[in-house]
């Protein structure tokens, strides 16, 4: 399982918005501040659909990540789950 | 009279110190044996910015730069035998009005020449000194650049970080002086996440010099936050 929180302010809240509504990706909240999304084995992000500045990006998952990142690019991040400690 | 002004009247002031040490209250850096501030009863706090100082060993094109090119007036100037520590060499120090009452400084060290180690380096760890200079507006942001640029400055793209957006060039000096707009205030749980996002950090930190080693990654400091913010999602309001 692969949790992702995004703390609740407009600069993250592409996130939030992308997510909601793709397949196997589970998004709820805000509580007490961060919103919770939530895939099986895999989640991906996309920087030119969030219409996100590099500036930001490059600190998508400052909320918090419980995942790997397996691929990490310019425009495109795609996270698998983890064993590793948290 | 108060306790407060009788205590001024009294105090030592710099010209009494012995060593550079003791003139700059400069201490060993050790945090450990220091009294926190929930320890007292006292809230210190700040009201912004007085003055940032660097040195210069180009003064002429310091003051052209800042007051004749960028326009900021110059609006302070010391001039002195040197003073306090030992060694130290005569000097003026003077100050470019940046707005609501502060200055950017300079230090003018007479007959010195620039040590090596003051030479800009093209390094992010150079560039992590500098100072930010707000400004209010959108507009006025895009002003300083299209200004600057138009007085042949280089400066570069906008950079838009979390809070701000930000436009960087360097002075004659090679320091590098940013120009900002907060484009947005910060609220409670900006604070909040700071707190978690910088317990997180320390927390792995700390393991990680337990261990002997560096903290390998930022991935390591999210892993950490992600149980903290459940946990702290979790805990009773």
């Amino acid at each position: 399982m692969i949790t992702v929180y995004v703390v609740d302010v407009p600069e993250f809240r592409p996130m939030v918005e992308t997510a909601e509504g793709q397949d196997g990706v589970r998004v709820s909240g805000p509580v007490k501040g961060y919103w919770t999304i939530e895939a099986a084995t895999e989640l991906r992000f996309n920087r030119k659909a969030m219409k996100m500045k590099p500036a930001v990006w490059y600190g998508i998952f400052t909320g918090g990540l419980n995942g790997e990142i397996a691929d990490w690019g310019r425009d495109e991040v795609r996270v698998v789950g983890t064993n590793k400690p948290l | 009279m108060t306790e407060t002004t009788d205590r001024l009247g009294k105090r030592e002031d710099a010209s009494s110190a012995k060593t550079f040490n003791e003139a700059y209250g400069i201490s060993d850096g050790a945090v450990a044996g220091l009294k926190h501030a929930s320890s007292d009863s006292v809230q210190l706090s700040l009201n912004g910015v007085d003055h940032t100082a660097r040195p210069t060993w180009k003064l002429n094109e310091t003051v052209e730069f800042y007051r004749d090119i960028l326009g900021l007036p110059l609006v302070h100037a010391i001039s002195a035998r040197g003073w306090g520590p030992p060694g130290h060499h005569d000097f003026l120090h003077f100050f470019f009005d940046a707005g609501k009452g502060a200055t950017i400084a300079f230090f003018y060290y007479i007959g010195s020449e620039r040590p090596e180690k003051y030479v800009p380096e093209e390094h992010h760890f150079y560039f992590a000194t500098h100072t930010a200079w707000a400004v209010e507006t959108e507009a006025q942001l895009v002003q300083w650049k299209e200004t600057l640029e138009a007085r042949g400055i280089k400066v570069s793209p906008y950079t838009k970080h979390e809070i701000l957006e930000s436009i960087y060039f360097t002075d004659p000096n090679g320091y590098p002086v940013e120009v900002t707009l907060r484009l947005r205030e910060t609220e409670l749980i900006d604070e909040v996440d700071a707190r978690l996002t910088i317990q997180a950090a320390m927390e792995t930190e700390a393991e990680a010099r337990a261990e002997n080693r560096l903290l390998a990654d930022i991935d390591t400091i999210w892993r950490r936050k992600a149980k903290l913010v459940d946990a702290y999602k979790g805990a009773p309001a």
